[in-house]
């Protein structure tokens, strides 16, 4: 054998264990899947393998019980509601800060970047006693409310770097023509932020969407606000053994993100790349 | 004592600010800063959460944190510190290796970045639910098939076992967002210092360790970081996988102050837990933050 066959032979082999790899990494998602798709008895016995037969009724069980269209909706609601504030508040602190830097500002800044350094558990026992009194726990809409303050500090951050790449000059053109601050911000600030925003949008609905403690503490007793994350826990904490509802439910939890995924993968991963070499 | 009056634009300006910056200020006061304060007096009273005023009792909750009156605090801040130790190691070498192996050119390259990061965007909760699954169900068929005696471990059942379990999981779920920022930075390294050091006779073991190494200094710090800052407050995963058992093997700090307050209603004793594993966080975060800075090359 010549240097080049080997080498080519190499480079074959290095694909067919990188590939295999891959398969043996996702092997878990993939007997979820088709263990959800399978009756009961079969999930015990026969746990590798393909369903004999489709047990789609595991599914139109699941989204009767869990009432998934409504926890859907529930989903979008809070996080289009946290999206909407993060974005705009940032953004608009953003702004006014980078391009007035005076004592004052420079404050504020520190104010709103600060809370960054303290772990959400470190706050959770107070938060919940605190969002109580001011009657934010227990709906969707107050849920998405409180998303602000977490993700505000993260994405002022991110705003307030990529600010300085805008030239001045574009803002006071706009002044001159007599806009005021808040055209300036919104027609002509604001849509150049695109790049950024995205990186954003990406960051905060992963979060958002996905998480578990903050719904945990503020709607778990309230049945009508629940989120896909926390009822499926529940749901699957009911079940104990009856694995085939548990996994179809499991399936329809993350579906929506899967899907969202495949479709959006080149922006996803560029917004969590930028996310966090920024933050 | 000389004092210019405000002109109508710094007026104007400094109202601009105001509004401007109001609803961010707000909402971050609204969200941490007041129940930050809230915590720090909490942790000196004691409070079950039902009666109407807490009793302030000063520094009580602390010496009970580190005397011996909360052993299972300790426990579970030695059990977070293993747990970060070995995901930070193994989330980085392996991610790192793998961001290796997918910047390599080859047909299939992008899609399998894909299929390593398709467990990052799903919620933990569901991540643990999927390996309860395997750990019980899978793994009992493959012990009927193979008989490897491996297999039929208690993997959640061993509090050691479990320990290893959870670091499995919590790698798995998260190795796909390391992988991408690792290629992020292999993809910044200029290919003419690469070229350089092949022409210079250097082998691929030395241009790694002795090139791309070095050059990956940014990328590295920001992975430690990250990977540090998500396992010491690692929770959803164990919830769903072992609830801190078998017999609190498994709490982690943060499931220990959730379980001191909404389960045992010490929400004084938790809200200390919570001051100093705040603390904790805070200067080991900032300590590895400085030490990987400090050794980045200049480039």
């Amino acid at each position: 054998m010549n240097t080049r066959t080997r080498k080519k032979l190499g480079h074959i082999a290095f694909v067919c264990v990188i590939t295999l790899l891959a398969a043996l990494y996702i092997y878990p998602i993939y007997l979820m899947v088709i263990n959800s798709m399978k009756p009961f008895k079969e999930v015990l016995t026969n746990v590798l393998g393909l369903p004999t037969k489709l047990a789609l009724e595991n599914y139109a069980y699941v989204i009767e019980k869990m009432d998934y269209f409504r926890l859907f909706l529930n989903n979008v609601v809070i996080t289009i509601i946290g999206i909407a504030g993060i974005v705009v508040f940032s953004s608009m602190a953003a702004y006014v800060l980078d391009r007035r830097q005076t004592k004052c500002t420079r404050l504020i800044h520190t104010l709103i970047i600060t809370p960054m350094l303290i772990p959400f558990q470190t706050i959770m026992i107070t938060l919940l006693k605190f969002m109580n009194t001011i009657h934010l726990n227990g709906t969707t809409w107050g849920l998405g409310i409180q998303y602000w303050g977490f993700g505000i500090p993260m994405a002022t951050f991110i705003y307030f770097n990529f600010m300085k790449s805008i030239p001045r000059e574009i803002d006071e053109s706009a002044m001159i023509d007599s806009a005021t601050t808040f055209q300036t911000y919104g027609m002509i600030i604001f849509p150049l932020l695109k790049t950024v925003t995205a990186t954003v949008v990406v960051l905060d609905v992963m979060w958002i969407w996905n998480d578990f403690l903050l719904p945990l503490l503020m709607v778990n007793s309230s049945p009508s606000s629940k989120t896909l994350v926390l009822a499926a826990y529940n749901f699957v904490g009911s079940l104990n053994t009856k694995w085939h509802y548990a996994l179809a439910a499991m399936v329809l939890a993350v579906l929506p993100s899967v899907v969202v995924f495949i479709l959006l993968q080149r922006y996803i991963v560029e917004g969590v790349v930028a996310g966090a070499v920024k933050g | 004592m000389k004092r210019k009056a405000m002109s109508r634009t710094e007026r104007k300006a400094l109202a601009d600010t105001l509004v401007f910056t109001l609803p961010a200020v707000v909402m971050v006061i609204l969200a941490m800063y007041i129940p930050f304060v809230m915590s720090g007096y909490y942790s000196l009273t004691e409070w079950n959460g039902i009666s109407r005023n807490p009793v302030f009792i000063g520094l009580e909750n602390f010496k009970t944190i580190f005397s011996s009156g909360s052993p299972e605090f300790i426990r579970a801040l030695i059990f977070t510190f293993k747990y970060s130790a070995l995901f930070i190691l193994f989330s980085n070498v392996l991610a790192l290796a793998l961001a290796v192996a997918l910047t390599q050119r080859f047909r299939l390259a992008n899609f399998l970045r894909g299929v390593f990061f398709v467990p990052y965007i799903m919620s933990m909760t569901i991540v643990g639910f999927i390996w309860k699954f395997i750990f019980t169900q899978g793994f009992e068929k493959l012990y009927e098939i193979t008989g490897w005696g491996f297999w039929n471990y208690s993997w959640l059942g061993d509090g050691g076992l479990a320990f290893y379990s959870l670091v499995l999981v919590g790698v798995w779920q998260s190795l796909g967002f390391y992988i991408v920022l690792y290629i992020a930075g292999l993809q910044a390294i200029p290919t003419d210092i690469l070229e350089a050091a092949s022409i210079d006779g250097a082998s691929a073991g030395k241009r790694f360790f002795s090139v791309v190494l070095p050059m990956l200094g940014p990328s590295i710090t920001t992975c430690i970081f990250m990977s540090l800052t998500n396992s010491l407050k690692v929770f959803d995963i164990i919830l769903a996988l072992t609830k801190g058992g078998p017999g609190g093997a498994t709490y982690s700090a943060t499931l220990d102050i959730y379980r001191e307050a909404f389960q045992n209603n010490n929400y004084g004793l938790g809200s200390a837990k919570a001051i100093v594993f705040f603390v904790i966080v805070l200067v080991l975060t900032q300590v590895v933050l400085r030490f990987f800075e400090s050794r980045e090359v200049e480039q």
